[in-house]
């Protein structure tokens, strides 16, 4: 029960809503204004999220809404994990947000606003809530605001991106539908800890159907094996802003969704050696095709892909300190996944061209983005100062103390994959500074791009540098997701 | 036959989810992928209501005092089938946009030639 | 080629499905959290339909979603569809048998669509239903006269009001209550049109946002 009316954790939610709604009246009183509302929005969420955090990590929240007891109502589970992934969401939006201050010039600009508000109101509804219609409804919010914000720029590459992402993501929730709709039919209930408690009695043709349709559907929007097609489209078609959130939020959100579906509502069982087989193969191909890419951004959604085949890899190890390391490496990619975009995209603005070999030279013609650039793919492939090296450590040693012949072979696939990822971004780098430009001016940079990149640097370097900051948070949020009886006991009151 | 019988609705789901996955796969024009989605989303909201059904019950509204609640049809279901409809709208909606938008390109809603964007 | 892969993989998925379906039987009483709102969703809440408590008041969240993604394919919508210029083809004027009929028919579909959702509690229906029908009376407006339309201004007006005034109730209930969406309004006796607490205001809001936005969509699909 939470006394203070504005620290009530439904307000990370209704605020940005209430903003989106309102904004066409804004947008009718003063044109200007409307480019600063996802700014504040997403500054309340943040401030929010971390006033939140201590007392969440002593005590998950449970709000109920309209006042009825769980599970004849819709709640929403306020847990470590839930708090961690609205700081990053509200802070990667704040960020782009303020990015996009200047560089979202033209179009509809008040749509780009509302569109983007409500994309980062279904994320944070998908990791605050404890009912799975509920996140259901959430992961449509989030998925529809990004097939329209994909075609913003409405060019033949965006728009073919767009129909091909629509497709292909509605029926992947086409199918989480029927994978509810089975769990509906078998226990009558749509409360996580509700069915948790009673998967036990049911054998398993229709819950082995119920979770391998959670897995397809969800996996869409996470992008493993084989249904990623949509994503290198995607994300190098949509404008920069749109997608450094993409990379940085949307894919990672599919992946809390199925992990916590499997881990609450399932419980462990074999499909997690599966997953880990899987996340190691997504991961090789992910890589591999990067490295014979010349477009930059589709380079940096390959990786995405890889990126995603890690953190599943991680997270399906199962254990505390494998959790904890997919969370951490969730953090890393987070904070690089977004600088490489926001420094990309500034740098495309500014040579009109997507393609690598325009990248000739920009070490001296713009120094400060060309160094920042270097920090977030030094942080992705893990050299030691900064986040990448500490995130993909715990990887490495969660894999080896769960032991078994086959996760040391993942582990040393894993290690291939590093090496390649490090001699594509290392040719790239090699471009930016050792080649000769061919005009010769510096560029300055504006104060709206150089803000976001700056603080997430220094964001990846402090954490680099002091793992231990966030370790402890993140083992205990580990132990949440693993725990199935405690949560069903915060829920439904013993 | 009588297994036929018994489970008609299911059958009619399914199938028409069945066609809506081969026609939103295998098909080459823009449109009838669309169609497609349309005939999962029924078939789904087909589904959905079905869970619900009780044999022999009514629709669950009081509207004379005195009627009995056991034989009453399930209403969470109804509610679910409501908002998944108007996702599908909304969905729906978007890829005809989208659609406009594309043959304008394109000149053509052929899935197979609209591929500029390659490896 | 590809279509005989399709077909293969959707008959090995129907197969296991059909295994799964075994498990739960047609027609089987299969309600655990519905039976408690069947029982008690009259005294809890005074509306007579079992339908509109569950949406509104014990799942109301979701119907908070719902609004917000109508919200989210119109914007979307206006966003893809923004500044494309449509080639003038003369249109063929109606025929006068449209032309008349939807003169007169116009204004009984708009009662129609109110009438259904003022009455969500009571009867079958609500918010949704009544603004959809509001908007095909708009559809059929556009199609037979086409010449008197809303302002895209009022339509979007309409749709940001809607969806505000919804969370202001429901933050109400939070401030007075100490729960989002709490129903705080007296329920009246059952059957009647003020029963319900704030059920009606919420269809009330629902329906009118609806209506403008299907309509919004179909204004702008057609231009």
């Amino acid at each position: 029960m939470v006394n203070i009316i504005w620290q009530n954790p439904i307000l990370l939610i209704l605020v940005p809503l209430g903003l989106a709604f309102l904004t066409p009246i804004i947008g009718l009183i003063s044109k200007n204004f409307v480019k600063y509302v996802p700014v504040l929005g997403m500054l309340f969420n943040l401030i929010l999220s971390i006033i939140l955090l201590p007392k969440v990590i002593i005590n998950p929240i449970i709000i109920s809404i309209a006042g009825w007891k769980p599970p004849f109502c819709i709640n929403l589970f306020v847990g470590p994990v839930g708090i961690i992934f609205s700081i990053l969401i509200s802070l990667i939006g704040f960020l782009v947000a303020i990015y996009g201050i200047n560089y979202i010039k033209k179009g509809p600009i008040e749509r780009y606003n509302i569109l983007y508000l409500l994309l980062l109101t279904g994320a944070t509804g998908i990791v605050l809530t404890g009912d799975i219609f509920n996140l259901f409804v959430f992961f449509e919010i989030l998925c529809i605001s990004s097939y329209a914000l994909v075609a913003y720029n409405q060019d033949k590459n965006g728009i073919e991106a767009a129909t091909k992402y629509l497709i292909q993501g509605s029926i992947g929730s086409a199918f989480i539908l029927l994978g509810i709709g089975f769990l509906y039919g078998l226990y009558g209930t749509l409360n996580m800890a509700d069915i948790a408690q009673n998967i036990s009695t049911v054998n398993s043709p229709t819950l082995f159907i119920a979770m391998a349709l959670f897995i397809a559907g969800f996996g869409i929007e996470a992008s493993i094996f084989p249904l990623n097609a949509w994503l290198p489209d995607a994300h190098s078609s949509a404008p920069s802003s749109i997608s450094a959130i993409l990379s940085g939020i949307a894919i990672h959100i599919g992946i809390y969704a199925m992990f916590r579906v499997l881990y609450t509502i399932f419980g462990i069982n074999n499909v997690f050696t599966f997953l880990a087989i899987v996340g190691i193969i997504t991961l090789l191909i992910g890589e591999m095709s990067a490295f014979k890419q010349t477009n930059i951004k589709r380079i940096l959604a390959y990786s995405s892909i890889g990126q995603m085949g890690l953190i599943i890899f991680a997270l399906s190890i199962g254990t505390i300190s494998g959790i904890s390391a997919g969370l951490f490496q969730i953090v890393t990619h987070t904070l690089s996944k977004s600088l490489l975009f926001l420094c990309v995209g500034y740098m495309i603005y500014h040579t009109n061209s997507m393609e690598l070999s325009s990248l000739k030279g920009l070490g001296k013609r713009m120094p400060l983005t060309s160094f920042l650039f270097t920090i977030g793919t030094f942080s992705l492939i893990g050299l030691p100062p900064f986040i990448g090296f500490p995130s993909k450590l715990s990887i490495i040693l969660a894999g080896l103390k769960a032991g078994g012949i086959l996760f040391l072979i993942l582990i040393i696939l894993m290690l291939c994959a590093t090496v390649i990822e490090g001699v594509y971004f290392f040719k790239i780098v090699q471009i930016i500074y050792f080649r000769e430009p061919e005009k010769q001016d510096r560029i300055k940079p504006s104060f709206t791009f150089l803000l976001p990149a700056i603080i997430l640097a220094i964001l990846i370097i402090f954490i680099g540098l002091y793992p231990d900051l966030i370790h402890n948070i993140l083992n205990k949020s580990a132990g949440e997701f693993l725990d199935k009886l405690s949560y069903i006991k915060t829920v439904l009151g013993g | 036959m009588n297994f036929l019988y018994q489970n008609i609705y299911y059958i009619g789901a399914f199938g028409l989810i069945f066609i809506g996955l081969y026609m939103a796969a295998a098909k080459k024009n823009l449109i009838k992928i669309i169609i497609g989605l349309g005939f999962i989303d029924t078939g789904i909201n087909l589904f959905l209501i079905i869970i619900g059904y009780v044999q022999k019950g009514t629709a669950p509204i009081f509207s004379k005092p005195g009627l009995n609640p056991a034989q009453m049809v399930d209403p969470v279901p109804q509610a679910l089938v409501l908002t998944a409809i108007v996702i599908n709208v909304a969905i729906l909606g978007l890829a005809l946009g989208l659609a406009i938008r594309l043959y304008r390109h394109y000149k053509t809603l052929n899935v197979r030639k609209i591929r500029g964007l390659k490896w | 080629m590809r279509k005989i892969i399709s077909f293969i993989l959707l008959i090995v998925i129907f197969v296991g499905i059909y295994f799964a379906l075994a498990q739960i039987p047609y027609g089987k009483n299969k309600m655990n959290v519905s039976k408690h709102y069947i029982s008690n969703g009259l005294k809890e809440n005074g509306a007579a339909n079992i339908v509109t408590s569950v949406v509104l008041n014990y799942r109301g969240f979701d119907t908070l979603g719902e609004i917000t993604i109508l919200f989210i394919g119109a914007v979307g919508l206006g966003m893809i569809l923004f500044g494309f210029e449509t080639k003038k083809k003369d249109i063929k004027p109606a025929s006068l048998i449209l032309k008349t009929g939807c003169k007169f028919l116009f204004p009984f579909i708009l009662l129609l669509g109110i009438y259904i959702f003022i009455h969500g509690h009571l009867t079958p229906g609500g918010g949704f239903q009544g603004g959809a029908i509001i908007a095909s009376g708009f559809l059929l407006n556009y199609l037979g006269c086409s010449k008197k339309r809303i302002s895209e201004k009022g339509i979007n007006i309409i749709e940001s009001l809607g969806g505000a005034i919804f969370i202001v109730i429901g933050l109400l209930g939070l401030f007075l209550g100490d729960y989002f969406l709490l129903n705080f309004l007296p329920k009246g006796a059952v059957n009647t049109l003020i029963s319900g607490g704030i059920i009606p205001l919420l269809y009330i809001t629902i329906g009118l946002k609806v209506g403008a936005e299907l309509s919004g969509i179909i204004y702008k699909l057609m231009e």
